[in-house]
């Protein structure tokens, strides 16, 4: 992302221009999902809901990758954090979510050696100044992060290092979608599609599961212009009946997407089934070693299979991640639920729904 | 599973992060222990009557990651920041002491390195390092050097300031870019590079409080906001004064370049450390003058008016978007970083 943007998108003049305009021209009422953690983020940071009109409604679609990641691979996280000859790599927000018995900070206030790292390519650090150890990488991520991990494999193979391994809990977003539209009682009038895996993907990959539910769709950047310049745009969707599939963060997205960063990512991984925290499993919607790179696979090296275990009870997490409940009609929200006492992933990451609600909230 | 940090059985990270856990062991564990009217005003030091005379007294640890960063390092930053301390109860920072922990192996020509800043910082605010101790723990025990300071400074005549004096209507100002110093040091921990020259702020504002003494303003609050940022420094004072806080984006002053990897990192940079930094809260009438009295100082160039203590919504802070919106500033549950200072 190039910095100088960032200014002219935030303009402030250009921000309320926007809003007097949807604010004049949105009649019907209307569910908009973002399915991105980082809008999830600069929406509320900014304030967006509070200068949108009243019929129109923001859900916070499963765009944050801890908040889908299914609570056996937490729980395999944390019976990895266990191992003795392990160092357990993992991005900061996955500290705090409750396993079925634990978490990973609680892990590692017991001794477990569990670091923070901000990419994979921080793991093989790891792994090169501890060659006594086992260092594995918690693979929680969407298309922007896959090719990153994938990359860090191939590296890991031209470099030999044999004291490295992924646990994949990748996942796709175009799949997702899909299985959202699918599901009973699921309605979304529009989606505000993600800036940083659309890089990746490109409006393309979006096309498919456009043309089969019609869902009017833009695909957004973070600044606030951005956002209000989406949600103008599915207004005027909605309002004329006329669903499109649209760029609307042409700066950084092209049709076909990277495509070097595509590849690099289906030469080691596959697609494969994955389970979704609430949704379910959903077929070609994850991403798994192929059988090439399967020496780099967390899971088949220390023989981790965990059970599905149900979600926490009470935890509505599934159902807000598909735009069906809103954190305050947990009845666990706010109550035996904040983020130091977080039940549910979504109140652990910052990305999360019921975390952004809480915090900016009043 | 029980997650609550006061119930946990070992001490997490977040106990020390400065949030909402940090406070809450405070207030459950250390306070009703160590209870007595000075701790429990929470200030950043406490004001102390000895033989009728009015004395500040502060400590605190720094245990940063890395020990050289941009523009300091962790001597300069522990001698700064106890002067700050002191400064922000009103007084005139005097002597300080030093205790050094020391991780067998480490260095001893970065130790004269630390030493010699420590040394510099010390003599360009102009108080004295007047006692000190030293340990050496074996490798591993210690990560390469912690430093304590403590100091004691002479309140000045008539002045009384807490954060629990914030009233209704008073102006915030904060004497600069916020979030410069925690960016650094995260930078520089994770090897960041961005082409661009932030450094810390770390810097003694002593004298800056002396003027604003000597200006007569009428100032209610000074606090540093260190770690946990201006954001997580305002809820504690809306919370102790029991008053609302309305700040405005528009007017926060922030770096292009602490902005943009804060943009990139997905960090809100009203929770990220400042070393150098204070906030002022001073009635309307006032504002402009002492903003001037700020601006005039060396470390003060880009003080801005930030927003206003209101009645409304007690205990809370809430910001005004650029783009016109409304949000809740809420102090944090635990780090938004690791250990920054
Ligand atoms: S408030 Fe807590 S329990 Fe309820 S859905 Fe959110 S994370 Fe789950």
């Amino acid at each position: 992302m190039s910095l100088k943007y960032v200014d002219e998108f935030r303009d402030s003049n250009l921000a309320k221009g926007l809003i007097k305009r949807i604010r004049a021209m949105s009649h019907k009422p209307l569910r908009l999902m973002e399915v991105c953690g980082t809008h999830t983020m600069s929406i509320f940071r900014h304030g967006i809901r509070t200068v949108l009109p009243e019929n129109i409604s923001l859900l916070t679609g499963p765009g944050c990758p801890v908040c889908v990641t299914a609570q056996k691979d937490i729980d395999a996280f944390i019976e990895l954090a266990g191992r003795d000859d392990v160092i357990l790599a993992t991005f900061g927000d996955l500290m705090k979510v409750p396993g079925s018995h634990s978490s990973l900070s609680l892990e590692k206030a017991q001794g477990a050696d569990v670091r923070i790292v901000y990419s994979a390519f921080d793991a093989i650090g790891l792994a090169t100044q501890n060659p006594q150890k086992e260092v594995v990488f918690c693979a929680v991520g969407f298309e922007t992060t896959i090719p990153t991990i994938a990359a860090s494999i191939l590296a890991c193979q031209e470099q030999g290092v044999t004291n490295f391994s992924v646990y994949s809990a990748n996942k796709l977003t175009p799949p997702a979608l899909a299985a959202l539209m699918q599901t009973d009682g699921v309605q979304v009038d529009g989606f505000i599609l993600p800036g940083h895996v659309s890089v990746i993907t490109g409006t393309d990959a979006y096309r498919p599961v456009f043309e089969t539910y019609l869902t009017p769709s833009v695909i957004a950047g973070f600044e606030p212009v951005d956002i209000l310049s989406a949600i103008e745009r599915l207004v005027v969707q909605n309002e004329n009946q006329s669903p499109a599939l649209e760029n609307g963060y042409t700066r950084a997205v092209s049709e076909q997407g990277n495509i070097k960063a595509q590849q690099v990512m289906h030469q080691v991984f596959e697609p494969c089934t994955a389970t979704w925290r609430g949704i379910g499993d959903i077929p070609d919607s994850g991403m798994g070693l192929r059988p090439e790179y399967h020496g780099f696979d967390a899971a088949r090296r220390f023989g981790i299979e965990m059970p599905d275990v149900p979600e926490p009870k009470g935890c509505a997490c599934g159902e807000i991640l598909m735009g069906l409940k809103t954190p305050e009609s947990c009845a666990l929200y706010k109550k035996k639920c904040t983020p130091m006492t977080p039940v549910g992933p979504c109140m652990v990451s910052s990305e999360g729904a019921c975390a952004a609600f809480y915090k900016y909230s009043v | 599973m029980e997650t609550n940090a006061m119930k946990q059985d070992k001490i997490v990270l977040d106990h020390g992060s400065g949030g909402k856990i940090s406070h809450n062991m405070m207030t459950d564990m250390i306070l009703p222990l160590f209870n007595n009217p000075t701790l429990s005003k929470l200030d950043d030091g406490a004001a102390l009557t000895i033989a009728g005379k009015r004395l500040a007294f502060s400590t605190d640890s720094y245990v940063v990651d890395p020990i050289f960063f941009p523009g300091g390092n962790i001597g300069d930053l522990a001698v700064n920041g106890t002067i700050n301390d002191i400064s922000m109860c009103g007084a005139n920072p005097l002597y300080i002491s030093v205790g050094l922990i020391l991780e067998e192996g480490f260095e001893t020509e970065k130790l004269q390195k630390i030493l010699e800043t420590m040394a510099g910082a010390a003599k360009k605010a102009g108080v004295q390092i007047v006692t000190g101790d030293t340990k050496v723990v074996p490798k591993g025990k210690a990560d390469k050097i912690f430093i304590n300071t403590s100091g004691i400074g002479l309140i000045y005549n008539g002045v009384e300031l807490s954060g629990s004096f914030a009233r209704p209507g008073d102006q915030i100002i904060v004497s600069g870019t916020i979030a410069d110093h925690g960016i650094t040091v995260l930078s520089a921990r994770e090897g960041l590079r961005f082409d661009s020259d932030i450094q810390t702020d770390s810097a003694a504002l002593n004298t800056m409080v002396k003027s604003i003494v000597e200006s007569e303003c009428d100032v209610h609050v000074l606090r540093d906001p260190t770690r946990g940022g201006v954001g997580t420094t305002l809820n504690e004072i809306a919370s102790q004064s029991n008053v609302g806080i309305r700040i405005r984006e528009a007017d926060l002053p922030l770096r292009g370049a602490v902005k943009g990897t804060c943009e990139l990192l997905g960090f809100d940079p009203l929770y990220i450390a400042n070393e150098g930094k204070l906030l002022a809260f001073v009635s309307k009438n006032d504002a402009e003058q002492l903003l001037e009295v700020i601006r005039a100082n060396e470390y003060g160039k880009d003080a801005r008016i930030i927003g206003e203590v209101v009645e409304s919504d007690p205990g809370k802070v809430f910001l005004e978007t650029a783009i016109g919106g409304s949000r809740r500033v809420d102090m944090l549950a635990g780090e938004q970083l690791p250990r920054i200072c």
